[in-house]
């Protein structure tokens, strides 16, 4: 089929599978799923300016299918969301003007490649640790199955941090936060997202459980429902400069709704520990795309 | 005598997602070849003279596919008894 927007001529088939394993992932693990998505549509043959923008379309479409359902599941703190949407934005602002400042300098792929990688790599490593953790106390019935966190030190010293306004969030179990460290959260990973040029939904998600102390269900559903708006915010940006092909973006998301539905049912099966153990291998396949690219493109010598 | 109405159960849901997948497989390829063929020219059209139109009109068919995409895909697995699993 050709795309004449984009210019080229692809396999809506294969766009559409694509668009379903992304939808797996994006459903399961509460992830927009970029980081595995823009590889693949470049090997399919989308040309580069296309994928980043191209995808984000397919991702405000499919965070819709997946929040929703995650919403009937009841794995929706629309409250918590909404607040973490303002932080982010801010947050994604200030990213991108990291980016212009080094661009300026002529160091941004390096930095950012280099920085990128470390903290994938830390994501991986402790979500991996703690969700061991925490499989092996339930193991040994030192916690509760439901949502067991093996961690829960940095989440109970953030709840004690008493900055007014307070409000609660009853839908994640959370009697009292502060609501300058919930728009600090989302501020922070606004920043990251904005200055790696992500969603950045592999970094919030961990970052709800941990620091907010948000039940691991929840916090991939509310995720979801947060990269609904910084999706659809980062296609309007891009499709004004030109970079996306709408229909390939509406091909991809048939796929997409598809596996994104499949994979918020399937959370139903699994405990949040097991879920965040599975998670933990995303960032480090991110971490590895990333490294290759600095690799393959002379920026970094092995 | 669990594990055996468990693999009943996981048997039968791997049925019904097979039949879920040939279904909307069938209606995803009625509308690649329909509704995209269609929409394509004028969407290119709009690209190629309008960025702002083309940008606002992109977001919101991928906002009204995404909600009718949920609603076919939760009919189907409905139909299907896979919303038994929740």
């Amino acid at each position: 089929m050709n795309f004449p927007i984009a210019g080229v001529t692809i396999n809506p088939l294969l766009l559409a599978g694509i668009g379903f394993i992304v939808g797996i992932l994006g459903g399961f693990f509460g992830v927009g799923g970029g980081f595995i998505a823009g590889p693949m549509m470049f090997w399919a043959g989308v040309p580069m300016n296309f994928v980043v923008g191209t995808d984000l379309a397919h991702m405000t479409g499919k965070s819709i299918v997946a929040a929703k359902r995650h919403r009937a599941l009841g794995h929706v703190d629309i409250k918590l969301g909404a607040l973490m949407v303002t932080g982010t934005v801010i947050g994604v602002e200030i990213g991108a003007r990291i980016i212009e400042a080094l661009v300026a300098a002529g160091i941004v792929d390096l930095v950012i490649g280099l920085v990128y990688v470390t903290i994938l790599v830390i994501i991986s490593a402790f979500t991996a640790w703690e969700s061991l953790r925490a499989l092996r106390m339930i193991r040994t019935d030192r916690l509760d199955v439901k949502d067991a966190v093996g961690f829960q030190g940095i989440s109970r010293r953030i709840h004690s941090i008493e900055i007014p306004p307070m409000i609660s969030f009853p839908m994640s179990g959370i009697a009292s936060i502060s609501l300058w460290t919930v728009l600090g959260v989302g501020f922070i990973t606004g920043i990251l997202a904005g200055s790696l040029g992500v969603g950045g939904g592999f970094i919030r998600m961990p970052m709800l459980v941990y620091l907010v102390g948000v039940p691991t269900h929840v916090a991939v559903g509310t995720d979801l429902f947060e990269i609904m708006f910084s999706s659809a915010y980062g296609m309007l940006t891009h499709a004004l400069k030109g970079n996306v092909d709408v229909l390939m973006a509406l091909v991809m998301h048939t796929g997409a709704a598809l596996g994104a539905q499949i994979g918020a049912v399937s959370t139903r099966f699994f405990i949040g520990p097991r879920i965040r153990l599975f998670f933990s291998v995303l960032p480090l396949i991110g971490a590895l795309l990333v490294l290759m690219r600095l690799v393959s493109g002379g920026i970094v010598h092995l | 005598m669990t594990s055996k109405s468990e693999n009943i159960t996981i048997r039968e849901l791997v049925i019904n997602f097979a039949i879920e997948l040939l279904i909307y497989g069938v209606l995803v390829v009625g509308y690649f070849y329909l509704v995209l063929r269609l929409l394509g020219p004028w969407l290119t059209h709009l690209f190629q003279n309008d960025l702002i139109t083309y940008a606002a009109i992109g977001l919101s068919l991928v906002v009204a596919q995404g909600i009718v995409l949920e609603q076919v895909t939760s009919f189907i697995l409905n139909w299907l008894n896979l919303n038994r699993l929740e």
